[in-house]
């Protein structure tokens, strides 16, 4: 029988990965912008559960919003990416370092 | 008139937004600007409408498509809120009169639509913040600020603001995403998600492990956005590299509105159900507050872009604002309000005097500012007068909310308050320095080359300048209208009946 707490283990699972991704990987910005994105999941997780167990449907309701805002966040955050390595011909986090002002 | 005064909370969300889809097509970019301004203009009008409502003393509800609280969407606007609307339409409106000559050097005309409908989305996220009393919903206009914020930062000419927009981008997902965690938990618990009900409803889980834990979420997830001390390093270039224009705006009032959302939450929601909360909140709060004020003054002292300067005073501003509220006491709490309105007047006329600068300087170093004042009079005048209320000279705005907060250290007693006001006035004394040291480039020294073409900026530019630089004067003789709604807006965050 898979519970409350089996669902809750997991997205926190999800959202440890995903910290851990953010302050180890030194390198690449798409990774970082994925693991924010695996951050969010985890959220939505949370949600989807704790409605289920809870029997109230607003909590899939808000999922979908975040799934949204997720969304529109990724592809602003491509699109800062596409412009950046149009400019710098490289998307590793040390070459942006230079650019700091 | 009564029946639109009844539906003004909403107005000041849906006007905006409604007029950011329609300026995209609007093709000669002067006629995008002309109605961004006037879109502006009408959300400052609704924000007075709501200020006049909130002098009464009344909190204005509203329930959107009249479905009631807790199943609907509930707006409500408070003395506290009624005051953050009124600096951030302020704003928004005095940036887009001044900034027109700035934007247009900026920003080419093909791509102005696009930049000035983002404007209002910043503009409609923020002012749903302050209207909106449902923590799901406070999430969602933060998206839309934000993401709209990371638009207008990166729309400036200069290629640098795309990391910097790139580690705002991380900082805020990442803040907006702990607020969220917090959020769920809450909504765990009490199978709610609207302010009021959740208060009432907390109170049988108070205790619990998951209230706990989803209090420190959205206290840091919010930290993480209003960029308090230690988690503020996306402020500075953020602010930097944006387009001047952009920058008054953001300055003025894009972290404030999340520190309103972090004293909601801290005061009305948890105060009254958690009973050991007040000791945790200063305790937490109080030390990040006097390291803020300490340590980006310090930066700032060092500086030698001016706008990173004003952006690491900004840095700590916000730890004044967090010393006054983490006293929790009346006098603490309606220090902390007043100095949002002041610094947002003070940096508010600095910045346009920086615009001012900017318009017809080639570089924003302070070595590139020797003469300025003796070309641009006028401007550096403005700037003076926005830097002297922003360290707290009596006379100007600034130094009312310095006062408010000595007093409140002085009631905190014991060598604790004796500490806080010499962090106060440290703090004060190294802004007499950093202001100094622009006023110093400015007048006293000799440029190096003799620059020809510059010139005072554009009249409407200046002026606007002026009236900002005129209000933190005049704030500063007659601060009635942010004493008034400071101290209700106090008492309604610590419970008492105003």
């Amino acid at each position: 029988m898979i519970t409350l707490a089996h669902w809750l283990t997991l997205s926190g699972t999800l959202f440890i990965l995903a910290v851990a991704g953010i302050f180890l990987n030194r390198r690449n910005l798409i990774l970082l912008l994925m693991c924010i994105e695996l951050m969010l999941l985890a959220v939505n997780f949370n949600f989807i559960a704790l409605s289920h167990f809870q029997g109230d449907t607003a909590g899939q309701v808000f999922v979908f919003f975040i799934l949204t805002v997720a969304a529109a966040e990724a592809a602003i955050g491509l699109a800062i990416l596409v412009v950046l390595f149009r400019s710098r011909r490289s998307i590793q986090v040390d070459d942006l370092d230079e650019m700091r002002g | 008139m009564s029946s639109i005064d009844a539906h003004l909370p909403v107005l000041q969300v849906v006007v905006p937004l409604l007029v950011a889809p329609l300026v995209t097509i609007l093709r000669p970019s002067g006629l995008a600007w002309a109605a961004t301004t006037a879109t502006s203009f009408m959300a400052l009008m609704i924000a007075v409408g709501l200020t006049a409502g909130a002098l009464e003393g009344d909190i204005q509800r509203y329930e959107v498509g009249a479905w009631a609280a807790p199943y609907g969407i509930e707006l409500a606007v408070d003395s506290f809120g009624a005051l953050l609307l009124l600096i951030l339409t302020g704003a928004s409106t005095f940036a887009l009169l001044a900034g027109k000559a700035s934007l247009d050097q900026q920003i080419e005309s093909g791509r102005q639509p696009l930049f000035f409908s983002a404007w209002l989305l910043v503009l409609a996220g923020l002012a749903g913040i302050l209207v909106s009393a449902d923590a799901f919903n406070i999430f969602v206009f933060m998206e839309i600020s934000s993401l709209a914020s990371y638009v207008l930062i990166a729309g400036g000419p200069d290629r640098r603001a795309l990391p910097a927009v790139f580690k705002y981008l991380m900082m805020g997902t990442i803040g907006a995403t702990f607020y969220l965690i917090g959020i769920g938990l809450i909504y765990m618990m009490t199978g709610t998600l609207n302010l009021a009900d959740i208060q009432v409803r907390l109170v049988d889980v108070a205790g619990l492990r998951p209230v706990v834990v989803a209090i420190g979420f959205i206290t840091v997830g919010l930290g993480l956005k209003a960029a308090v001390f230690p988690l503020h390093v996306w402020l500075p270039n953020a602010y930097n590299f944006a387009p001047h224009a952009a920058t008054v705006l953001l300055a003025a009032c894009a972290a404030k509105v999340s520190l309103y959302v972090l004293l909601t939450f801290d005061f009305v929601v948890l105060q009254p159900v958690l009973p050991e909360h007040d000791p945790h909140f200063g305790a937490f709060l109080m030390p990040l507050a006097v390291l803020g004020i300490l340590a980006a003054s310090a930066v700032a002292l060092f500086e030698p872009n001016l706008k990173r300067l004003l952006a690491f005073s900004s840095v700590a501003q916000i730890g004044y604002i967090l010393l006054g509220a983490s006293m929790v006491s009346l006098p603490g709490v309606t220090a902390s309000l007043m100095h949002m309105f002041n610094h947002a007047l003070a940096k508010g006329a600095l910045f346009l005097a920086v615009m001012c600068l900017a318009t017809r300087l080639p570089s924003l170093e302070l070595d590139d500012l020797a003469g300025a004042a003796k070309r641009m009079p006028w401007t550096m005048a403005a700037f003076v007068v926005g830097g002297l209320s922003l360290i707290g000279i009596p006379g100007t705005a600034g130094f009312t909310s310095k006062w408010y907060l000595i007093s409140a250290s002085l009631e905190v007693g014991g060598a604790g308050g004796w500490l806080l006001i010499g962090v106060i006035v440290t703090g004060s004394l190294m802004a007499v320095v950093y202001i100094w040291r622009v006023v110093e480039a400015a007048w006293f020294r000799v440029p190096l080359a003799e620059p020809t073409e510059v010139r005072e900026a554009p009249a409407l530019m200046l002026s606007v300048t002026w009236l900002a630089a005129a209000a933190n004067v005049y704030f500063g003789l007659s601060p009635w209208l942010q004493t008034t709604l400071a101290s209700n807006g106090a008492r309604m965050l610590l419970g008492e009946a105003p």
